[in-house]
């Protein structure tokens, strides 16, 4: 058995290490993931007003802050039993639309295209991996292209998310009630703008690189495979009572099922905790417990009725019903391009809903005590916030994030988690340079900095508990 | 004759300086940047990322696919980079060592200290977990400049709130009296591109800019966000999210140092006072206060 070790895993949010052994063959027999930053975010939310959780936890991840804002105030506002105005959802449907189409283009084009091709011979884009690179010198040059004006696409996202949300990285205004911003008719026209450039690069451009990718790496659909299990929170509301573009729902052995919040647990036999494992997100708590024997990440292993479920644009669109071909590398691709495609065309119809100049938002002030979920999607899968608030302050604060999912390290069953399950059995041709775990790792747009874990239980002596934090 | 980037530059700031011109930028353009000239080693501590993909949405003074290719030889920035694992780590150590004392360290986020040195594990080399805290003290002081981006690797951010259990630190303090030159610090949350991009450039064609008392350039930390904010004549109002000036509910713009209300952000798009939220201070020392601003609870 030899071992391959990439530390750092680069082109993602985080810091990222991947460990697998091989068989005599070469093929992967057991793999581990494993995040490499402890931040011990929920710990910081304590004692706070609930309204501040929304600025805090949007900087657990820079490249998509909005969903933890959207997350974090609509756990403030279904214990306050509020829900914000259409203008409202419309705003957050945009920003947090925006933040996908710029993740989503940042990830095909930045993140994952420098596994199949060579890019400029220049810092930082040398001394990749030559192996197994399979388009000619032409669509190289192509996609070289298209590498550098997709830069220009994913800025022009955060820009259009700019419009409404005063800034990106980091939004000034999603925050409990809705959204401040009283859109004018200039911008409601400078944001359409933005929106019919981007549309026009997803629909001509990324549509054809992406098919060009899946048909000069077709293999790569029984790539990755994993366990096929998939979940979704949901994400997008279409109107005021509930809606959603993208429902919630689990998929197993291809078939669509129900979501239930109640079947979630955290198990932490792998992590640097020594926490109790195998609770519920509202009741876990999380002590820090770096070197613990056996352990070997900072990452918690959350799961679905005790089985490992992967998080991503795969799961929105199957349970949608947009897309149900298979679970693999590059059916990950395949459906992050689906799925942009119809955010983009829907967010013209939201946008076609803003009056402008009226009010998103609504002053609904902080919950005195109360505990309540905030559910949504980031561009990498399903997130979580779980609060509770006694006298005005947040008492308690628990974040899954998606990447926890998919990144998790074995249960304490020993199953492994989402990420680990599709490196297993994988074949690399040459371990020396093991580009067929990078393009594994990377179809699942991993993000450490979201795999943030935090929280303490109410009455427990703060000291005590480290929450956890990111294992980036 | 074909000149490197460097030559190019240095004459270029004698142009400037001789005809007491505004840089143009356009002429930067035509030069590519060449392998030989100072590069930049980005690392990435206790951190979100929001600094890197902030810079990468720079549009002024030049965007990112501009500054790349042409402006700064980034050798090290993990989030961008083809290589990884073993060779990554490699290009880290060989460029620092090529370079030495003549490279640009960037710092994003803070940096976990204390016991806690093994919350932040940037990668092995040779075999050997090196942590950020380490990482920062080897290749600190082989650096020309030192550039902290960001509030978090300035000040300790958000990755330093209370109650702190990662006993993170921050770029100077860590750094104090071990570098060849003061550290730049570039306060934001995150850090604003221009602020970011243009302080690289200036230290390239000019050296260290002058700095105020928390080590922040002068040229975009020398104004309160209140003092040109184009709400001061406007009336006060009792809550976010309505047309007016915010200093009754806390808006921290009276006490922030920062350039946003003439850069803003992402392209001029927006930026907080105007999208009807008070500014939360994010550029200031204290950030993130408790509670992060006073607003009135309204219930
Ligand atoms: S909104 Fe804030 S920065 Fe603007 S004038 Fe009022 S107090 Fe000053
Ligand atoms: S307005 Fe204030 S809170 Fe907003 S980015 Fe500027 S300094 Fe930070």
């Amino acid at each position: 058995m030899s071992t391959i070790k990439l530390d750092p895993v680069t082109r993602l949010e985080g810091h990222l290490k991947v460990e697998v052994t091989l068989d005599a063959n070469n093929a992967v027999a057991s793999a581990t993931v494993a995040g490499m930053l402890f931040r011990d975010f929920e710990n910081m939310l304590l004692n706070r007003p609930p309204r501040d959780a929304a600025f805090l936890t949007q900087r657990i991840c820079g490249v998509c802050p909005v969903p933890q804002a959207v997350a974090s105030s609509k756990a403030v506002e279904k214990i306050k039993g509020f829900k914000p105005n259409l203008q409202g959802l419309m705003l957050r449907n945009l920003i947090q639309g925006a933040n996908f189409l710029d993740s989503g283009i940042t990830h095909f084009y930045h993140l994952s295209l420098l596994d199949y091709i060579q890019g400029p011979q220049m810092s930082p884009w040398t001394g990749g991996y030559t192996q197994d690179l399979r388009f000619n010198a032409t669509d190289t040059q192509t996609l070289t292209n298209h590498y550098l004006s997709a830069l220009q696409i994913r800025r022009k996202a955060n820009e259009m998310a700019a419009i409404f949300s005063g800034k990106l990285p980091h939004a000034a205004n999603i925050v409990p009630g809705g959204v401040t911003a009283l859109p004018s008719a200039t911008e409601i026209t400078n944001f359409r703008n933005y929106l019919n450039d981007i549309q026009s690069f997803i629909s001509s451009t990324y549509q054809s690189d992406v098919n060009m990718l899946a048909s000069a790496y077709s293999d790569y659909y029984n790539v990755g495979t994993g366990y096929g299990n998939l979940l979704t929170f949901g994400v997008f509301d279409t109107n005021t009572s509930g809606s959603l573009l993208f429902p919630a729902g689990t998929v197993i052995n291809g078939t669509v099922g129900a979501f239930s919040e109640a079947n979630i647990k955290e198990y932490n036999k792998y992590s640097y905790y020594s926490s109790p494992s195998g609770q519920a997100p509202a009741s876990g708590t999380t002590t820090a417990s770096y070197g613990k024997s056996g352990a070997y990440t900072w990452l918690k292993s959350p799961r679905y009725n005790d089985t490992p479920f992967e998080a991503g644009p795969l799961a929105r669109v199957w349970v949608s019903g947009d897309y149900r071909n298979g679970v693999s590398v590059m059916d990950r691709h395949m459906a992050r391009y689906v799925e942009m495609s119809k955010l983009v065309s829907n967010m013209q119809t939201w946008l076609d809903q803003l009056t402008p100049g009226a009010s998103g938002f609504t002053n609904i002030g902080d919950p005195v005590s109360g505990s309540a979920s905030g559910l949504t999607e980031a561009p990498r899968g399903a997130i979580g916030h779980w609060l509770s608030v006694s006298s005005s302050k947040i008492s308690k604060y628990q974040i899954i994030t998606p990447t926890c999912w998919n990144a998790s390290p074995m249960d304490d069953a020993g199953n492994p988690g989402p990420v680990e399950k599709a490196l297993i059995g994988t074949q690399v041709a040459d371990p020396a340079q093991p580009v067929e775990l990078l393009r594994i790792v990377h179809s699942f747009d991993p993000c450490t900095g979201c795999s943030v874990h935090v929280m303490s239980p109410d009455g427990v002596e703060m000291s005590k508990f480290v929450v956890q934090p990111l294992g980036k | 004759m074909r000149i490197n980037r460097r030559d190019f530059l240095k004459w270029s700031v004698a142009a400037v300086a001789a005809l007491k011109l505004e840089m143009d930028m356009d002429k930067l353009n035509t030069v590519m940047a060449a392998e030989t000239d100072p590069p930049v080693i980005w690392l990435l501590g206790s951190g979100c990322s929001g600094c890197s993909i902030s810079t990468l949405n720079v549009t002024n003074p030049t965007t990112i696919e501009d500054v790349l290719q042409n402006k700064i030889s980034m050798k090290y920035d993990s989030t961008l980079m083809a290589a990884s694992g073993e060779s990554a780590m490699q290009a880290l150590e060989n460029a620092a060592n090529q370079y030495n004392g003549q490279f640009i360290l960037v710092i994003e986020g803070a940096i976990p200290g204390g016991a806690s040195k093994n919350n932040c594990i940037i990668g092995e080399q040779n075999g050997v977990p090196l942590t950020m805290y380490d990482a920062v003290l080897k290749y600190g002081p082989k650096a020309k400049y030192v550039v902290a981006a960001g509030t978090c690797a300035s000040f300790g951010g958000v990755a330093a709130a209370a109650p702190n259990s990662t006993g993170c630190v921050t770029v100077k303090s860590l750094l104090s009296g071990k570098t060849a030159n003061p550290v730049v610090n570039l306060a934001g949350c995150p850090v604003n591109a221009t602020v970011m991009v243009q302080t690289l450039l200036d230290l390239i064609l000019t050296g260290v800019p002058s700095l105020d008392s928390y080590s922040r350039p002068t040229k975009y930390f020398n104004r309160t966000v209140h003092s040109v904010c184009p709400r001061r004549e406007t009336e006060e109002v009792s809550q976010p999210g309505k047309y007016g000036c915010y200093e009754e509910i806390g808006c921290k713009g009276p006490g922030n140092l920062s350039p946003c209300p003439s850069l803003k952000w992402n392209n001029k798009q927006g930026w907080c006072i105007q999208s009807n939220y008070p500014c939360i201070g994010c550029t200031s020392p204290a950030f993130p206060l408790n509670p992060v601003i006073s607003v009135s609870s309204g219930d």
